[in-house]
């Protein structure tokens, strides 16, 4: 079975047009993402994220090096049939509301008729717009934006989606919506291809991770291996009383072979507790 | 059976023809009909001058009313072929909403073609309201004209034949497919800037940039013919060459000056409108294939 992605030694030097020196975008960046994965493309910025992404939808060219997504050339129009693409901030054609909105992306996919429209009415029931399907994107705030950006990349059912940035200036509840989406694609069995600067999120969201530095692959992998410290343990107790813990402490330091680092009450994150206080409340 | 991902499929064409038109008109541009319309009835308001003749009572009035609706809709067709057109493509790359449309299996051809069609659609419509009402203006102002003429030459004891040559000429002033067809070289003349425009946006950064080159090819389009024969006539065959070129960079915009004398009431043959549609065509064909030439490579 072809991979979802293929992206073999790519390199992208963008040439100023009057003179001036060359800029390696991208320096021989090769991933492989099979189907079904979730996997998260995370560095700086201008390390390389949206120009790899550009590359492998044919929005740019490779200088040198292969793009293929489920065997096909990136650069072949056919190669994007089974693509969804979020960029990142996304502006729609304001003039159109939600629903019109993915009937034209629809009709661009080659939908038609009842089938077009049940997808629609299934996209915006998906992305949480169905009350405001008959407005225009005008007046949509940057949440509902992302999220209809969401939709219009799934209208055609594609076996792939690569998400820009998707939740770029999007509120914690956004963010935790547009997450869940994720969640739900991966259920379906659909790739994802994202690119973040939200750490947590993609560590909450990817299988595999990869790290680009000044346009270099610097680091893949799977992120449960990635994320491991070799040396360190971790233990967490539920009820303990302080006894018990004095007593490991004790076993501890009279084994002679470990060391305790911390002991404490794990701490949620601010965006847990942020939705706790908020999301859960109006419910 | 080719597949539907194929370069010019109808279908797709059709779909980005009909969102760039919907994106037009909910941006109000159809509001200038609002300024044609206050225009050409208060040009049906001007007063019909006394004459010594009932051959040229009012004559002056029908040909003002063509020349200022005639003259408008020139004006309105051709800003909006090179504003439009220009404004279009930069604000779909600037805002990314092109990423989306190409990032589905959009050829580069099919987009060009559907901004292009979508403009041209609006144009057509806009100068058939246009057309609607200046028939309409005309029509009633016609009939005015052959009235009082007919008053008139009664009163000077004009005979039946001579009051029915009368009317005759002067009917010919007023709507006509002549008319008809000149209203139809102001579209095709549309259509040629609106290509223009679409290839000068193609590299162009800015919309001001393509207007402003725009307008200057408009006007060097109008006088190119005279600078081809001034510059290269009697130069031989490098001559002829540099000629050629000149007028395929540039479109001789000098062919569809028809329109002027149908003003005047002269005839508009067939085979002058095939002649312009031909032009038209070709400057079309070779506008859109330059452009397509230019957005199949260009970056993102």
């Amino acid at each position: 079975m072809d991979p979802a992605v293929d992206i073999e030694n790519l390199v992208k030097v963008f040439r100023p047009q009057f003179g001036g020196r060359p800029l390696r975008a991208v320096d021989r960046v090769s991933i492989t993402i099979q189907p079904g994965e979730v996997y998260g493309l995370i560095g700086p910025n201008g390390s390389g994220k949206s120009t790899t992404m550009k590359a492998l939808l044919g929005l740019v060219a490779p200088s040198s090096g292969t793009c293929r997504i489920f065997g096909a050339d990136s650069l072949e129009v056919d190669s994007r049939e089974q693509v969804g693409f979020l960029p990142e901030n996304p502006y729609f054609y304001k003039h159109l509301s939600g629903a019109e909105t993915l009937r034209f992306y629809g009709k661009l996919c080659g939908l038609r008729g009842r089938s077009l429209e049940s997808r629609v009415d299934e996209l915006l029931d998906l992305v949480d717009l169905e009350s405001a399907r008959d407005r225009r994107l005008g007046g949509y705030s940057k949440g509902m934006l992302q999220r209809i950006g969401l939709a219009q990349a799934l209208v055609q059912e594609p076996r792939l989606v690569i998400l820009d940035e998707p939740t770029a200036g999007v509120d914690p509840i956004g963010s935790r919506q547009i997450r869940d989406l994720i969640f739900a694609l991966k259920k379906r069995g659909i790739t994802v291809f994202l690119c973040s600067h939200l750490l947590e999120q993609v560590q909450e969201v990817c299988d595999r991770v990869g790290i680009i530095f000044r346009g270099r692959m610097i680091r893949e992998g799977q992120l449960d291996e990635l994320l491991a410290i070799e040396d360190q343990t971790e233990l967490i107790l539920k009820d303990a009383s302080p006894e018990l813990l004095e007593k490991i402490n004790r076993l501890v330091a009279e084994s002679g072979g470990g060391e305790m680092i911390r002991s404490g009450r794990p701490r949620t994150t601010l965006e847990r507790l942020f939705l706790r206080e908020t999301t859960d409340r109006k419910n | 059976m080719g597949s539907p991902n194929r370069p010019l499929n109808p279908r797709r064409i059709a779909v980005l023809a009909v969102n760039t038109f919907t994106q037009l008109v909910r941006m109000k541009v159809f509001y200038f009909l609002g300024i044609f319309f206050v225009i050409a009835i208060a040009a049906n308001f001007l007063d019909l001058p006394t004459h010594s003749a009932p051959e040229s009572a009012g004559i002056g009035v029908l040909y003002a009313i063509k020349n200022t609706c005639i003259g408008l809709m020139s004006m309105f067709s051709l800003v909006l072929a090179i504003v439009a057109t220009g404004l279009l493509l930069p604000k779909d790359a600037e805002d990314r909403t092109l990423y989306t449309i190409l990032a589905k299996p959009v050829p580069r051809l099919d987009y060009l073609l559907g901004k292009l069609l979508g403009i041209t659609a609006l144009i057509l419509v806009s100068l058939l309201v246009m057309d609607l009402l200046m028939t309409a203006i005309l029509t009633v102002r016609t009939n005015q004209v052959v009235e009082s003429q007919q008053q008139m030459g009664e009163a000077m004891g004009y005979s039946t034949e001579m009051m029915a040559q009368v009317e005759q000429e002067t009917r010919a002033l007023g709507p006509s497919w002549n008319l008809q067809g000149a209203v139809a070289v102001v579209f095709m003349r549309s259509v040629v800037m609106a290509s223009v425009a679409l290839l000068l946006s193609t590299f162009s950064t800015s919309t001001l940039f393509t207007a402003i080159v725009g307008f200057l090819v408009l006007f060097v389009g109008f006088f190119q013919a005279d600078a081809r024969e001034f510059y290269f006539s009697g130069t031989g065959m490098l001559g002829r060459l540099g000629s050629a070129v000149m007028s395929i960079v540039l479109p001789d915009l000098q062919i569809y000056n028809v329109i002027d004398a149908v003003i005047e009431g002269k005839l508009l043959t067939a085979a002058s409108l095939l002649k312009v549609a031909a032009v038209t065509l070709f400057y079309f064909v070779l506008y859109t294939f330059a452009s397509w030439l230019i957005f199949s490579r260009k970056e993102f």
